[in-house]
């Protein structure tokens, strides 16, 4: 496998699992979450706190790393989200206050990131997680694993969504929260699933993310652009658009650097966020609702009758 | 069953209802009719812990339940049936009827579900389609019937006639006719469809500019040609009565 198809599929799997966390939130809180930048971070960490401490690999490490960003989700919700929720926040609110809880983790980031280097004369400023990795197939093992993993949680979250009854609710939750509450759920209990899953996956796409980009205490603030590029790419709307959408993103970024840069020389590295910002903006201005807009159903019946008239 | 006393109410800022008191009798059909923008809708809303109470009194069952958040009020046998957003548009008819017996075991909701279509034949053959492509009077069967599963003491029905056909809406006002002859369940009612809502009704409020003009019985509202006229759009030629079985409300609560 190319070194940058490698790449990009690590890349990609982890902005795929950032945009789901952004989508997820919005679409039963209204939040935009811009925490994630910092839950991405802080999984990053956790990852390479268990392999530098204790070694093995970091995939070994991915259930703590799920599990501290649903703790951060956990923190977001009660300390902040609910209480603007109650009364009634207008978005802009709900927005700000994720802001002001990333800059808090932020300063924790920064903090343990000087807590590692005096407690275990450990580098954790620059780091280069894929040392850590190992081969699989002549390549990294990362490619073919973090590709997977993604696959595999948006099988069991739409298992989860379709398959069970608290899934369900948190469907009805977000498609009409009035008639849900009006049914006894307690759309307090969907919200707070929400930020546990969505703090989770935030967490789990900044670990993946770093397998592919050098680790540092700010990497979340540099890569959240793309993040919510691929939130907003799948509509808003959608999980899976949105895991799509991460998807498209990082791939597209990986690809286009590759192939410019063949063709215009390496400058076109310093370039590399334009690339996937563009096809952004080129499918919003054709599909204004993004990938969850694009009408599939038509266009696959308006293929398959163009195929007929060619056949007969 | 249920008592409001003195009760004011909007949403935020804005005040809608004022100094409003009604009575709901057990067993029976309570009908609230108005012109647009009377309140009748924020009336339901305000039970339902949707909208701003500002002052007065919600007894339920003789308990106060102002301030209580909407899902303990579903657990307490209220069931509400909004006149918009009544379904859930992206959800299949089945999973539907499930969420609206969310409070149900899942074995138990399940053979409640089974039952709605029997009451509701027409939802049998939709089961596993999704309920946004219903047509709107099998999408009020649908509400009706997500109403019901929860077993409910207490219906609030907010205007199911609107945008149906009169075939249509005549089918579900029997329905609801249905619920109360047959089911026991007290009924509160908003209606736009004023002269067939109180022919089945029993007890009637007219409500104009978020205040009581009238409270009584609702034969006799239909036999006020000048309130009827006014406000309901009932012509003097059309106040005659449908013959509707309508079960004495002595012993009721």
């Amino acid at each position: 496998m190319a070194p940058w198809l490698a790449s990009g599929l690590i890349y990609s799997s982890g902005l795929a699992l950032t945009a789901g966390s952004i989508t997820m939130i919005y679409i039963t809180t209204r939040t935009f979450n811009f925490a994630v930048a910092s839950m991405a971070t802080f999984g990053f960490y956790i990852s390479y706190t268990g392999v530098a401490l204790y070694g093995g690999a970091p995939y070994q490490y991915y259930p703590f790393v799920f599990l501290f960003g649903s703790f951060l989700g956990l923190i977001c919700y009660f300390g902040l989200n609910r209480h603007l929720l109650n009364r009634k926040a207008a978005e802009i609110t709900l927005m700000m206050s994720t802001l002001g809880y990333d800059l808090l983790l932020l300063s924790f980031i920064q903090m343990y990131a000087d807590f590692l280097t005096h407690a275990y004369r450990l580098f954790p400023r620059r780091v280069t997680m894929n040392v850590y990795d190992f081969e699989l197939f002549g390549t990294r093992a990362a490619a073919f694993i973090l590709p997977l993993v993604t696959v595999a949680i948006l099988i069991i979250l739409h298992l989860f969504l379709t398959r069970t009854k608290f899934g369900v609710a948190m469907r009805a939750t977000i498609e009409n929260p009035v008639l849900s509450k009006a049914s006894g759920i307690n759309s307090d209990s969907v919200y707070l699933v929400a930020w546990i899953i969505g703090g989770g996956m935030a967490a789990l796409g900044g670990s993946f993310m770093a397998m592919a980009m050098t680790g540092t205490p700010v990497m979340g603030m540099y890569t959240i652009p793309l993040m919510f590029a691929g939130a907003i790419l799948g509509g808003l709307g959608s999980l899976y658009g949105g895991m799509l959408g991460g998807f498209l993103i990082g791939i597209t970024e990986y690809a286009g650097v590759f192939a410019l840069s063949q063709q215009f020389g390496p400058w076109v590295q310093g370039y590399r966020m334009a690339i996937p910002l563009i096809l952004m903006a080129a499918t919003l201005i054709i599909f204004p609702r993004g990938l969850a807009g694009i009408p599939l159903g038509k266009l696959i019946g308006k293929l398959t009758a163009t195929k007929r008239g060619e056949n007969t | 069953m249920l008592r409001i006393n003195n009760l004011y109410a909007g949403y935020d800022k804005l005040q809608i209802l004022y100094d409003l008191s009604i009575d709901v009798p057990g067993k029976g059909i309570t009908v609230i009719v108005g012109p647009n923008g009377a309140g009748k809708t924020t009336l339901l809303c305000s039970i339902m812990g949707i909208a701003r109470v500002f002052s007065g009194e919600i007894m339920y069952e003789d308990l106060p339940i102002k301030g209580e958040l909407t899902h303990n009020l579903a657990r307490r046998g209220i069931s509400y049936v909004p006149q918009m957003g009544n379904v859930f548009a992206d959800l299949s008819v089945m999973e539907n009827l499930k969420m609206a017996g969310y409070l149900m075991p899942g074995e138990e909701a399940k053979i409640k579900a089974e039952n709605m279509t029997d009451i509701f034949p027409v939802l049998k053959k939709f089961l596993y389609r999704k309920a946004g492509t219903l047509s709107g009077g099998e999408r009020r069967m649908l509400a009706i019937a997500m109403g019901l599963m929860k077993n409910p003491k207490l219906m609030l029905l907010d205007e199911l006639s609107t945008d149906l056909a009169p075939i249509i809406a005549e089918k579900v006002m029997m329905e609801v006719s249905r619920l109360r002859n047959e089911l026991g369940i007290t009924i509160l009612m908003v209606e736009q469809m004023a002269k067939r809502a109180l022919e089945i009704g029993d007890t009637a409020y007219l409500l104009v500019s978020g205040e009581v003009r009238f409270k009584g019985k609702a034969d006799d509202l239909l036999h006020e040609p000048e309130l009827c006229s006014m406000y309901l759009g009932i012509k003097p030629e059309d106040q005659d009565i449908a013959g509707i079985e309508k079960p004495s409300l002595e012993g009721s609560e």
